[in-house]
């Protein structure tokens, strides 16, 4: 054991931990390498276009709570529709009454309920998370698709069957123009702002995770529950209080898609996004069966996700109805990797030592 | 001409010898009470016996043929079957599916013979006599029906030999003497049994011959009818030598703990009065409420009438309740109720306090790592950093992890279930010096155990339940291990029946 550090063990320990930013680099340089082959080169903008790409900062900040999620070893399917209800709310709320502070509270208000229902039915009623969500999802959504026919087009913002921030309103240009599509430029390297309030989100809750008592007992109980219970901690409310931080984060993520996208179609938007949180967290090296993973992995699988995405849309040979196909691929590539690895290791190293003797 | 003939047979683990050239032999057509202590190596001679283990030495003659390292399909193939205390039956299926469990009637084409498993089923039950429902779903049994089919399975594969382990735990007076009355039966048409119980009485009511195992050695064995109750205990246990004893006597302070008319699952009306300072043990085996009164006793399990009030206030509710009223219980089953194996040594320590220190949100890391080297040093944790995974360390430095996590809430009173459970022995001897040195210093302790020269050691008063019921208390000075055991299996009612 008594092995110096030198570069190798670093290098091998940094892999252990933090495996997602090797996955990220790889990706990056495929990336990078496909820009090239289109005969362009590849700088700056591009990585600017990842920074600010939907699946980085929507699903991105919804990620973050679907990671605490799956921590304590549960999983939430509604968050695509908890995003198109909470955004119809959200932008009803902007176009009524034009105060940004009531915009944002009712963005957040809405996403609590919206995760509190799922938490209080998983933790407490004790129904599968799996089913509480999957039925939710169906709720959430179908919610969504009723309120944009039921509500005037005045209010609604737009009459095509969607919500439209209305740019009647004298807040539009400052929630629009200055927040949602506009950058931070610093040192010749633009950030869009709703990128950079996901990373706040991001910090945020990786100083939760890990120097907070509540984020140490989130682990605690997806690692075993039952010796988390005996040692105090409220499992049930650990388990509920997940889903309601995922509702807040779903309403951060409302208030980017109306500052950003500045509508939302209930019929199409915010499709599959809960597998594609999914995707980010697992692609974050956070395990599915719970107890283990670093929030900091969802930064990097988002980001990879999302790039993997500008991956499969600059190959002109792959149509769009193939895309899905590719991308599925890289996801379980990926994973495949990440578990099967330390398996063939072992098997290997095994093997040896077999040998040895 | 016996049915089984195990011979010279010895096992030992990580050099530890758990059995010692030891014989057993059972005869055909009878009853054969296997019976030790915990840790006696009954459990390692039977899965010797059902091919689980390789032996290191030994020979095994069964029905007739000697077995070398038999596999467990080549014993059972030659009519041998293993009933589990906890019992192996698929609740979502019927009756008869699980007779036929794994060797369905069927028709080509793998489909089901159903009617025809039906009607065997209940031919089967009926040369028993055995009521119970072929097509019924199992989950709808009681827990004794559940045991007599999975004994009736064993039947139906034509098993010649069959081990029942502690098959009466779950099971009610009258379901016992049901139960006993079909192994005679059986007995009488010639199948053997490997019986194996730590209830006197029962031994003496069914039994032909006994075999006693102690430390891994065959102690004795012979015809029950010839022994009492009291002899075999005293088999059991021997003339154990303390090994040093470090018990003094102290002063105890005022009543911090008070159970009146305390009942609960699995035990009931029970009164106790426990001094500050004072360590109490609580004894009995399997089934006799031990561990659930202690569990109760920390609201991990709901109580069901009477009360309990800690340094003179009634407490009511969960854990937390009695968290904050600074008691704190270290499970029994380390790894399934203590253990966070995805988290670090520190982690796991602080686990308990961060839930009474809520209110500061944040962890003051470097307080913690101070607090942490202190319990390391007391404790005598063998871990390299406080950042190491918790399972990187053996078990009884573990088992210190939880200690500590504990001791960090500042608990008075410190419950502890089965504390050395799969602990090594030099472990073990530094967790009594730690008990007493808590004692020492004004915490009051309770420990759950089975093993009597682990209450001696520590225990100032022993408390021993039998099915639910105290039914004895001894002084430390009192305390023996032949006593304990003729209560906690009820010998002193057997040995007055007889």
């Amino acid at each position: 054991m008594g092995k110096k550090s030198n570069p190798l063990t670093l290098l091998a320990s940094l892999w252990r931990d933090h495996s997602y930013i090797f996955v990220f680099i790889v990706i990056l340089i495929v990336y990078a390498i496909t820009i090239q082959v289109n005969g362009n080169s590849f700088g700056g903008g591009h990585v600017s276009s990842i920074l600010s790409s939907q699946n980085t900062v929507i699903v991105g900040t919804m990620a973050i709570g679907m990671a605490l999620v799956i921590i304590t070893g549960q999983i939430d399917l509604s968050i695509g529709s908890s995003l198109v209800l909470c955004t119809g709310v959200t932008i009803i709320a902007f176009n009524v009454t034009n105060n940004i502070f009531i915009t944002i509270g009712a963005a957040l208000l809405c996403g609590l309920l919206l995760g509190a229902v799922n938490g209080v039915l998983a933790a407490y009623a004790k129904i599968p998370p799996f089913i509480v969500t999957l039925g939710t999802m169906l709720i959430y959504r179908s919610l969504a698709l009723w309120g944009v026919r039921a509500v005037d087009p005045e209010i609604s913002g737009s009459s095509s069957s969607q919500f439209a921030m209305s740019s009647d309103n004298s807040m539009y240009d400052l929630m629009r123009m200055q927040f949602g599509t506009n950058s931070l430029k610093l040192a010749g390297f633009s950030i869009p702002f709703v990128t950079i309030l996901f990373l706040v989100c991001l910090v945020l809750f990786v100083v939760i995770a890990r120097n907070t008592k509540y984020g140490k007992a989130v682990y605690a109980v997806g690692s075993n529950a039952r010796a988390a219970h005996l040692s105090g901690v409220g499992v049930q409310w650990i388990q509920c209080s997940v889903f309601m931080v995922t509702g807040l984060l779903v309403g951060v993520a409302s208030v980017i898609q109306a500052c950003k996208v500045g509508n939302i179609t209930p019929a199409s938007s915010g499709r599959a996004y809960e597998m594609y949180a999914i995707a980010a967290v697992v692609l974050g090296g956070i395990a599915m069966s719970g107890g283990r993973g670093n929030m900091l992995g969802v930064l990097f699988g988002a980001l990879s996700y999302a790039a993997i995405d500008f991956i499969i849309v600059s190959i002109p040979a792959l149509s769009a109805d193939i895309q899905d196909t590719f991308q599925g691929l890289v996801l379980i590539l990926v994973i495949l990797v990440q578990t099967a690895g330390p398996a063939i290791k072992e098997k290997f190293v095994g093997r040896r030592r077999q040998a040895a003797t | 001409m016996g049915i089984l003939k195990m011979e010279g047979v010895s096992k030992s683990f990580d050099g530890n010898q758990v059995l010692k050239n030891v014989d057993f032999f059972v005869e055909t057509g009878e009853i054969h009470a296997l019976l030790g202590e915990n840790g006696a190596g009954k459990s390692t001679l039977l899965n010797i016996l059902a091919g689980v283990l390789q032996p290191d030495a030994g020979s095994i003659t069964f029905a007739g043929k000697s077995y070398h390292n038999p596999s467990i399909k080549q014993m059972e193939r030659a009519g041998l079957a293993f009933v589990h205390q906890e019992l192996n039956v698929v609740n979502d299926l019927s009756v008869a599916e699980n007779i036929f469990f794994n060797r369905e009637l069927t028709y080509p084409l793998g489909l089901l013979r159903k009617k025809e498993m039906l009607q065997l089923t209940g031919e089967l039950f009926a040369t028993l006599g055995v009521e119970m429902d072929p097509a019924q779903k199992v989950a709808e049994l009681k827990t004794s029906q559940k045991q007599l089919l999975e004994i009736c399975r064993a039947l139906h594969t034509d098993a010649k030999l069959m081990i029942l382990d502690e098959p009466t735990t779950a099971l009610g007076n009258d379901e016992v003497e049901h139960l006993f009355s079909i192994l005679r039966k059986l007995k009488a048409d010639g199948k053997s049994f490997i019986f194996v119980s730590h209830k006197m009485p029962e031994v003496f009511q069914l039994a032909d011959r006994y075999t006693v195992l102690r430390n891994g050695e065959k102690i004795s064995t012979g015809r029950v009818a010839d022994a009492t109750p009291l002899t075999i205990t005293t088999d059991m246990v021997g003339e154990k030598y303390a090994a040093k004893d470090v018990y003094l006597p102290r002063v105890f302070g005022e009543p911090v703990l008070e159970l009146e008319g305390f009942s609960g699952q699995g035990f009931r009306d029970v009164n106790l009065i426990i001094r500050k300072g004072e360590v109490v043990a609580l004894t009995g085996l399997a089934g006799s409420g031990a561990s659930e009164l202690m569990q109760t006793m920390f609201g991990a399990l709901p109580s069901s009438g009477g009360s309990i009030r800690v340094s003179g206030e009634e407490v009511r509710g969960g854990i937390g309740k009695f968290m904050r009223r600074q008691v704190g219980m270290l499970p029994t089953n380390r790894k399934e109720n203590s253990v966070i194996p995805d988290q670090s040594v520190l982690e796991n320590e602080y686990l308990a306090e961060h839930n009474l220190s809520k209110a500061k949100l944040f962890i003051n890391r470097g307080w913690e790592t101070n607090r942490y080297q202190a319990l390391k040093e007391l404790l005598g944790i063998k871990a390299q950093n406080p950042g190491d995974a918790v399972t990187s360390l053996s078990g009884g430095n573990q088992q210190k992890v939880f200690f500590a996590r504990w001791l960090n809430t500042d608990v008075d009173i410190l419950l502890l279930d089965n504390p050395t459970q799969g602990v090594d022995v030099g472990a073990k001897e530094e967790i009594y010096g730690l008990i007493l040195a808590l004692a020492g210093q004004g915490k009051t302790i309770i420990i759950n155990t089975l093993e009597i020269p682990e209450i001696k050691k520590v225990s100032d008063r022993c408390v021993v339940l039998y099915a639910g019921d105290v039914v004895a208390a001894f002084d430390h000075d009192d305390i023996n291990e032949r006593d304990v055991m003729l209560y906690s299996t009820n010998a002193v009612n057997a040995e007055k029946g007889k």
